[in-house]
């Protein structure tokens, strides 16, 4: 390969694999802007996409993946919402819950349906394979080099930078992002000036959670949708998108930024041997750096970041009543 | 706004929720058993599904194998190896939380111990007793454990970092420091078979092995006896000595034990050292009785102690209990995915998760009580004054 095509591979590789943490981010801002800490980014992502992925394909169609992926991971926000708003249970033990019990359902279906040897396997006559082949911008993607990195992808990965963009805009301009934003700040104040606190936590921890299942959908669409009976495809990247919310200061557009940074590190760690040989000057030192040191990155750095911004005691936009339940009593 | 005010006034809730001081014990009881045979109740649905009998899953799964099998030992002496990380974790973690101190970076500090324990093991000389590695073990695994611990409670206490996510970050950084010590195949890496090309963990040495005590054909493991006898020490520490007294006033308000002239800061530092270094001592003592690293070597207890301590009300004898039950559940699934191809020992973590769920939703009953308003005050009144 040459130069070029090395470059672009690795690119691509960053954008195309690691976009489904965009994902789970965004979800995960839009819940904690409510003022919920949910800890189950990484069920919910695993069960949107076994949902997604199986009657997606048996709709034949990624649009109905894309539906179902959203829906059975609202329900798994419905549950953490119905937990903790309603019955005012602890958001971090809800949370780890979501997480066991969707990562158990996810291995539990995926085990049924592979056992029964009705697994959908993707296949290129089909209409949910189509639908998920990379779409080529016209004229962007003829750029060279970044043009097929860039502008070459699967519609998943363009709908997470749209829904980023979206959420972004419906939190700073939207008179419901607004008042959402004053829930996770001070939700008596809210309750005060009319807001139905209920309505807008369920509504937003149930469509964060949504958001999630897309992502997971797009890492099993990544996969080709193979399942293994002792890997998830969402692979820790729930985990990882509970640091990039605090890495991106709870701000949907930075974690764009964010993915594509924490993305760099995971698409090193395939990708370092092809660019250490290609640019053995310049990125030699690539070989040295261990790969499990790579994968810890992200969270050394979330680690390093949240410390320093506490030291510091600069303000972050943490929503300052989250991880608490609102009992309108104790007001 | 007056308008609104009065709009208010008038549509009273139809129903209300107040808190409630406590339930009976036995209702609670009552509530948890419910709780599991409900979760029960709808795992065997799913089963049925699958075409899998319910009842010859579940009695596979709760005699964690040992129906038909002539010689035992080996299952229960791999029962208590799994049951005693989760005890002694869920135990820690739960003196944390009585503090609401939320460490959920369990795994990570049982990582860290459990790294620690195999340095000690592979430096000391051979000439070591076993009690006395074993000892030396846990002490440098807890003192692992521990530092992690005490950086997160320092951090919290004199910056206010959020402990939650600080320690949720150091599991990762420490899952990837003992997958970097599996996969890096050096000439320092002690912590590698010599003799093997492909990067692999080895054994420790002899007398580093956790120690037994033969009764007849059955042996039990010192640390299972470690473990059983700290049950008994958290509940006397918490219950009956000052530092105990300390952990529950933080707990419940922060203000008043200031105002109690208790040093909070200190308590904070205490008390999480202690918790994770409990943890650390349980990694390390689990590398004494399974005789090597590995990777997954946690088996997830850090997550699954918070289950048990949250399940258990963060009382010791019923940690005890919960953590026994769980690790049927876990370990007996574990056993019958052998048997049934269909349904890997995931389907623990599914019911467990089920569990919880319907446990939390219960609690808000024992926390809270429902008012339905009639229109009279009195009976407002009523509740209150219960």
């Amino acid at each position: 390969m040459n130069a070029a095509g090395v470059i672009t591979a690795f690119l691509f590789a960053v954008i195309q694999y690691n976009m489904g943490l965009l994902y789970g981010t965004v979800g995960e801002i839009l819940t904690e802007r409510s003022g919920s800490l949910n800890l189950g980014v990484e069920g919910t992502m695993a069960v949107g996409a076994m949902g997604g992925y199986l009657l997606g394909c048996s709709f034949d169609s990624i649009y109905a993946g894309i539906l179902f992926a959203f829906i059975f991971a609202a329900v798994c926000g419905l549950i953490f919402a119905f937990l903790t708003v309603t019955m005012q249970a602890n958001q971090n033990v809800t949370g780890l819950t979501i997480t066991t019990f969707g990562l158990g359902l996810y291995f539990f279906i995926g085990n049924a349906v592979k056992a029964s040897g009705k697994w959908p396997e993707m296949s290129p006559d089909m209409g949910f394979w189509k639908g998920a082949s990379p779409k080529r911008i016209p004229l962007l993607s003829r750029i060279p080099v970044i043009g097929e990195a860039l502008f070459s992808h699967n519609i998943l990965v363009y709908m997470a930078i749209i829904t980023a963009v979206l959420v972004w805009w419906y939190l700073k301009y939207t008179k419901p992002g607004l008042r959402l934003r004053a829930i996770g700040e001070n939700p008596a104040s809210a309750d005060a000036v009319g807001v139905n606190i209920t309505f807008y936590k369920y509504v937003h921890i149930m469509i964060g959670s949504g958001i999630m299942g897309i992502g997971g959908l797009l890492m099993c669409v990544s996969l080709s949708g193979s399942f293994e009976g002792s890997n998830t495809w969402t692979n820790g990247f729930g985990w990882i998108a509970i640091a990039l919310v605090i890495f991106a200061n709870w701000n949907t557009l930075y974690a764009i930024l964010g993915t594509i940074v924490f993305g760099l590190f995971y698409a090193l760690k395939a990708n370092s041997g092809a660019l250490a040989d290609t640019f053995p000057g310049v990125l030699g030192w690539l070989k040295s750096v261990p790969p499990q040191f790579l994968s810890a990155l992200p969270f050394i750095i979330t680690a390093i970041v949240l410390v320093i911004s506490s030291i510091t005691n600069k303000k972050t936009n943490q929503p300052a009543a989250m991880g608490l339940n609102y009992y309108r009593e104790d007001r | 706004m007056s308008g609104i005010g009065k709009k208010r006034v008038k549509s009273e809730p139809f129903i209300r929720i107040i808190k409630r001081e406590g339930l009976k014990k036995q209702y609670a009881a009552l509530f948890y058993v419910a709780a599991v045979l409900a979760a029960l109740c709808i795992g065997a649905l799913l089963l049925v599904s699958l075409d899998v009998d319910p009842i010859n899953y579940y009695k596979k799964v709760l005699t964690i194998g040992m129906i038909g099998h002539a010689f035992p030992y080996k299952l229960i002496s791999n029962f208590i190896m799994n049951l005693v990380p989760l005890l002694i974790t869920s135990l820690a973690l739960s003196l944390a939380f009585k503090m609401r101190f939320w460490n959920i970076g369990g795994e990570g500090q049982f990582i860290l111990g459990a790294l620690a324990g195999a340095a000690v093991a592979f430096s000391l000389p051979s000439g070591v007793n076993p009690y006395m590695s074993v000892i030396l073990m846990a002490l440098a695994g807890g003192a692992a454990g521990g530092l992690a611990g005490l950086l997160t409670a320092f951090l919290k206490v004199r910056f206010n970092t959020n402990e939650t996510l600080f320690t949720l970050m150091l599991n990762y950084i420490a899952l990837y420091m003992i997958t970097y010590f599996g996969e890096t195949k050096r000439e320092w890496n002690f912590f590698l078979r010599a003799d093997s090309q492909r990067p692999k963990f080895s054994t420790i040495p002899g007398n580093t092995v956790m120690p037994c005590i033969r009764i007849g054909d059955l042996s039990l493991n010192i640390s299972f006896i470690f473990s059983v006898a700290l049950v008994f020490l958290m509940y006397v520490y918490l219950k009956n000595t000052k530092q105990g007294y300390e952990i529950s006033v933080v707990g419940d308000s922060m203000n008043t034990a200031r105002y109690a002239g208790i040093n909070v800061k200190r308590v904070i530092c205490r008390t999480v050292f202690i918790s994770a270094f409990l943890i650390g001592t349980a990694g390390a003592m689990h590398v004494s009785t399974s005789q090597s690293l590995s990777t997954s070597i946690t088996n997830d207890v850090g997550w699954t102690g918070i289950i048990v301590a949250w399940l258990a009300e963060l009382n010791s004898f019923a940690i005890l209990l919960v953590s026994f039950l769980i690790t049927v559940l876990r370990f007996g699934s574990m056993t019958a995915a052998s048997e049934f191809k269909n349904i890997d020992s995931h389907f623990a973590d599914l019911i467990q998760g089920i569990i919880l769920f319907i446990v939390l939703a219960a609690d808000f009953f024992i926390r809270f009580k429902i008012v339905i308003n009639t229109g009279r005050r009195k009976s407002d009144e009523e509740a209150y004054v219960k």
